[in-house]
C-alpha cells in the first residue's frame, strides 16, 4: 500500500493525529521495501528512489535523526522543481540517468536496490572522482570552479537541507538566534557542536 | 514612532526638497528639518518604516519553503544585482527590480540599486572610515582629476558631528592615513585574528591589522539598542543597532514636525527658472499612476545616489543649461569611479582547533593602506593605494560538502567538527577619476515611465590593474609570512560597480570650468541646488565612502540654512 494513500485514508477516517497500532505497523512495514513513500513534484519515481537512497546513505539515522527523517529527499525534489531553471533541471535528469546507468553496468541494478556494502563502495568511488567546491569570499567561490559533478552537488544539497531543517537546526546543532554578544575565543567543547546559524 | 506624514497633496510648496532618502538623503532630511525648514523628501520607492516593515527579520531557514534561496523568477527580476551573490528570500524586497529599471552596460558595470525609503542604507556594509588629508590632496599632488576644493580640516568637525550621532565602533590607532573617529568600544577579534595580527605586525613594519570600524552600536546609543550579533542586518535591524536612514535620520527628521515624505515619486528633473536664475522645484512622476507633477522649494538637495542624481541633472535641461543642470564644464556624467573588489588571498590557519567563537559578528578585520603614504612607501608601479578587509572563521556545516566520506561517521563529523580555521583578506583599491569613464542618457532606451535610461561606459585602467596585482602579491606574501597553509591568491576580475561604491559624475572642484559643484556642494551656476551623495566626489580614496557622504551632507545643510537666513539663495 502506498504510504501517502494510507495517510490519506487515515485522515478520512478522522484519525490522522492518533494512528492506531495496527495502522502504524503497516506504515513501518511499507518502509522496508525500496518503494517510494512520497509523491515527487519534479522527480520521476525512479529518480526519487535514487535521491531517497542517496540521502539515506549519506546521512543515515543513528542516535541523531537521519536525512530521511528530516525529509531531505522531499526538500531536494522541491529544490529541483522550484530553484533549478530549465537548463539545470534538464542537466540533473541526465546526471541521474547516468548515475543509475553506471550502477547498472557495475552491479546489474539501480543504486536504490544495492545492499549497504555495494552502496558504500559505489559512493566511495564517486567521492574519489568528484572535484571539491572552491573556498569562497563573501558568498562567492574564488578561483576557477570546476564542475563538482552529480555526487558532490547532491551531497551539498543534502547537507544544506539536513542542517537547515527545524529539528537539526534548532535542537541538534548549537542554536542561538539572538547571541547578544560576540566572544571571539571560546572552547569548542563549550559550544559542543557546530553552530546552526 | 510617530507615523510619517505622506500627505504631499496638501502642500505643493516647501522650504526644501530632498530627492532620495538613503544614506545622504536621510541626513539632509534630518539637518534641514532640525534647522526649521519645511522639507519634502521624494522617495521613488515605497515606505519602509523601522521595524514595522522588516518583514523577514526573524525568519529561520525552516520557516521558508525553500530555506531562503530564490528561484528563476526572482533571479530574473534581479538579473543585475544577483551578480553580487547577496540576494536571497530574506532581503530581495530591498533590491530594486532590474527588469523595470534597465541600464546599458557599454562595458560591464554592476549597478546595484535599492528603490525604497532608506535606499541602500538598509543594505550597506557598515564599514565606516574617515578619509585622510592624503585623500583630499591626492589629485592635486599626482595630477589626476581636479583638486578637491576642500581639505581634511574642512570636514573634520563634520566627521565628529555625524560620528557622535551615528555611533561608530572601533579602535583608535593614530594613523595619519586613516584618522580615528569618535569610537564606541570595538568589536572583538577572534583568537585566530589576534594571532595573525601579532605575526603580521611583527613581520611587516607599518602594517596593522585591526577590527573593522563599523556603524554598529556596541553599547546603547541615542536611544538605540546595541548589536545582538545575529548578523541579519540586510533584513532590517529590529534593535536599530546599525545606522540606516530608516532607524536613525528619518525618524529624527520626523519628530520635528517639518518632514513630509512622498513615496512612489520618481524625480524626473529639477525645474530651472531662467528669469530668477535658480531652481524652483522638482518635476516628479508618480510611479504608480504615471502622473507628472511639480513640487516647489527654495533649495533642493539631490541625493538620489551617484548615478541617479546625475541622471536627474542630465534630464534637467533648459535654455540656460541645454546639456543638463550645472553642466557648463561638460564634466557631468564623467569621472565615474568605484573600488576594485575581491582580489586577495585566503589560507588555512593550523592550530587552535579546540577554539571557536560565539555570536555572528557583522564585521571583520581591516588592514589600513600602507603604500604611497610617505616617502618610504612610494611605489614605482602605481599611484594611490588600497586597504584590506577580511577575517578568520570556521566553515561549520557549510564546508561539509567538501569533507571526505558519507554515512554515520560523516554525519557525526558534520555536526561536531566546525572544520579548519580559514582566513582571507580582500583588497579595495582606489580608482582614479578618468574623463572617459562616464554615463550618458540613452534616449533610445526608455524605462516603463518613458524616461531615458543610463548607458554606463566604465573600465579599470592601468593604475587600477597595477594596484590589483600588488594587492594579490601582498596578500599572498602576508599570509605566507603569517604561517598560513593552503594559500591561494585570487582575482575575480570583477568589473567596476561590484564595490557598490560608485562615485563621481558631478564632481566638486575649485573651477566651474572643470567641475559641477563648489566647495559646499552647490551647483556652481545654480547655487540653490546641492548634491551631497556619491556623485559629488572628486576622487575616491580606498576607504569606504558613506561616512564622508554623511559629513559632506551635514556640512552642506549647515551652509544652506545659513545662506537661506541671509537670503542669499
Amino acid at each position: 500500500m502506498n504510504r501517502r494513500e494510507l495517510l490519506k485514508n487515515t485522515a478520512i477516517l478522522g484519525g490522522a493525529s492518533v494512528l492506531s497500532t495496527s495502522l502504524f505497523s503497516i506504515l513501518q512495514s511499507c518502509q522496508s521495501e525500496p518503494r517510494l513513500g512520497w509523491t515527487p513534484t519534479f522527480l520521476s519515481p525512479e529518480h526519487a528512489l535514487l535521491v531517497s537512497a542517496l540521502v539515506d546513505t549519506l546521512l543515515p539515522k543513528t542516535n541523531t535523526p537521519g536525512g530521511l527523517d528530516m525529509k531531505v529527499d522531499l526538500f531536494m525534489d522541491a529544490v529541483f522543481s522550484k530553484l533549478y531553471d530549465d537548463k539545470a533541471q534538464e542537466a540533473v535528469v541526465v546526471e541521474m540517468d547516468a548515475f543509475n546507468q553506471q550502477c547498472r553496468s557495475k552491479y546489474g541494478k539501480p543504486f536504490y536496490e544495492l545492499d549497504a556494502t555495494q552502496k558504500g563502495a559505489f559512493l566511495k568511488e564517486a567521492e574519489a572522482n568528484s572535484p571539491k567546491f572552491n573556498r569562497g569570499v563573501w558568498g562567492t567561490a574564488v578561483g576557477e570552479q570546476k564542475p563538482v559533478g552529480f555526487y558532490r552537488s547532491m551531497k551539498s544539497l543534502a547537507v544544506w537541507a539536513y542542517c537547515t531543517s527545524q529539528e537539526v537546526g534548532s535542537e541538534i546543532l548549537a542554536y542561538d538566534p539572538v547571541p547578544g554578544d560576540y566572544l571571539g575565543c571560546v572552547p569548542l567543547s563549550e559550544v559542543g557542536t557546530v553552530w546552526s546559524l | 514612532m510617530a507615523n510619517f506624514n505622506i500627505d504631499a497633496k496638501k502642500d505643493m510648496t516647501y522650504d526644501a526638497i530632498v530627492i532620495g532618502s538613503g544614506m545622504s538623503g536621510g541626513w539632509a532630511a534630518k539637518e534641514l528639518c532640525e534647522g526649521g525648514l519645511k522639507t519634502l523628501v521624494l522617495e521613488r520607492g515605497r515606505l519602509v518604516e523601522h521595524i514595522k516593515d522588516y518583514t523577514t527579520m526573524n525568519n529561520e531557514s525552516w520557516d521558508l519553503e525553500l530555506r531562503g534561496a530564490i528561484g528563476p523568477d526572482d533571479k530574473k527580476k534581479h538579473y543585475k544585482a544577483i551578480r553580487t551573490g547577496f540576494i536571497g528570500e530574506n532581503n530581495k524586497h530591498f533590491y530594486a527590480n532590474d527588469e523595470e529599471n534597465p541600464y546599458t552596460e557599454v562595458k560591464p558595470f554592476l549597478w546595484v540599486r535599492a528603490h525604497q525609503m532608506g535606499g541602500r542604507s538598509l543594505l550597506w556594509g557598515k564599514q565606516t572610515y574617515r578619509w585622510s588629508q592624503l585623500d583630499f590632496e591626492a589629485n592635486a599632488k599626482d595630477g589626476h582629476g581636479v583638486d578637491w576644493p576642500i581639505r581634511y580640516q574642512d570636514l573634520e568637525p563634520w566627521y565628529t558631528y555625524v560620528e557622535k550621532y551615528v555611533g561608530i565602533s572601533g579602535e583608535a590607532l593614530g594613523l595619519p592615513q586613516l584618522p580615528d573617529s569618535h569610537f564606541l568600544p570595538p568589536m572583538e577579534l577572534n583568537c585566530v585574528e589576534k594571532e595573525i595580527k601579532q605575526r603580521l605586525e611583527k613581520e611587516f613594519q607599518g602594517r596593522h591589522l585591526i577590527i573593522g570600524r563599523v556603524a554598529h552600536l556596541t553599547v546603547p546609543h541615542n536611544g538605540r539598542g546595541k548589536c545582538q550579533f545575529r548578523n541579519r542586518c540586510d533584513r532590517g535591524c529590529p534593535f536599530g543597532a546599525y545606522f540606516s536612514s530608516n532607524s536613525v535620520t528619518l525618524p529624527a527628521a520626523n519628530v520635528t514636525g517639518n518632514l513630509t515624505i512622498r513615496p512612489f515619486s520618481i524625480a524626473h528633473s529639477i525645474i530651472y527658472d531662467e528669469t530668477l536664475g535658480k531652481a524652483t522645484g522638482v518635476k516628479i512622476i508618480d510611479s504608480e499612476t504615471g502622473e507628472m507633477m511639480e513640487y516647489h522649494a527654495k533649495i533642493i538637495f539631490c541625493n538620489a545616489s551617484t548615478l541617479s542624481t546625475t541622471q536627474i541633472l542630465m534630464n534637467s535641461t533648459s535654455t540656460r543649461f541645454p546639456n543638463g543642470l550645472g553642466n557648463d564644464s561638460g564634466e557631468l556624467g564623467h569621472n565615474l569611479m568605484d573600488h576594485t573588489y575581491r582580489v586577495g588571498a585566503l589560507g588555512t590557519f593550523e592550530g587552535l582547533e579546540d577554539r571557536y567563537y560565539k555570536g555572528r559578528r557583522p564585521n571583520g578585520i581591516y588592514i589600513p593602506r600602507y603604500w604611497n603614504i610617505d616617502d618610504n612607501s612610494k611605489s614605482d608601479k602605481f599611484v594611490r593605494g588600497f586597504g584590506f578587509q577580511g577575517g578568520a572563521y570556521r566553515p561549520g556545516w557549510g564546508g561539509a560538502a567538501n569533507m571526505e566520506g558519507f554515512g554515520e561517521e560523516f554525519k557525526d563529523s558534520l555536526l561536531k567538527n566546525p572544520g579548519p580555521w580559514e582566513f582571507f583578506i580582500t583588497g579595495f583599491a582606489e580608482c582614479l577619476p578618468y574623463h572617459d569613464n562616464k554615463v550618458t542618457l540613452d534616449k533610445n532606451s526608455l524605462d516603463k515611465w518613458g524616461q531615458a535610461t543610463l548607458a554606463i561606459d566604465c573600465e579599470w585602467k592601468a593604475n587600477e590593474l597595477a594596484l590589483n596585482q600588488q594587492i594579490q602579491e601582498d596578500a599572498v606574501e602576508m599570509l605566507e609570512k603569517c604561517g598560513l597553509s593552503n594559500i591561494e591568491g585570487f582575482d575575480q576580475k570583477h568589473e567596476p560597480g561590484f564595490g557598490i561604491h560608485e562615485m563621481g559624475t558631478a564632481r566638486m572642484g575649485r573651477d566651474p570650468k572643470t567641475s559641477v559643484l563648489n566647495a559646499t556642494n552647490q551647483v556652481h551656476a545654480c547655487q540653490n541646488v546641492f548634491v551631497t551623495d556619491g556623485a559629488c566626489m572628486t576622487s575616491n580614496s580606498c576607504v569606504n565612502p558613506s561616512l564622508t557622504y554623511m559629513a559632506l551632507t551635514a556640512r552642506a545643510c549647515n551652509h544652506a540654512i545659513s545662506e537661506l537666513k541671509k537670503q542669499n539663495l
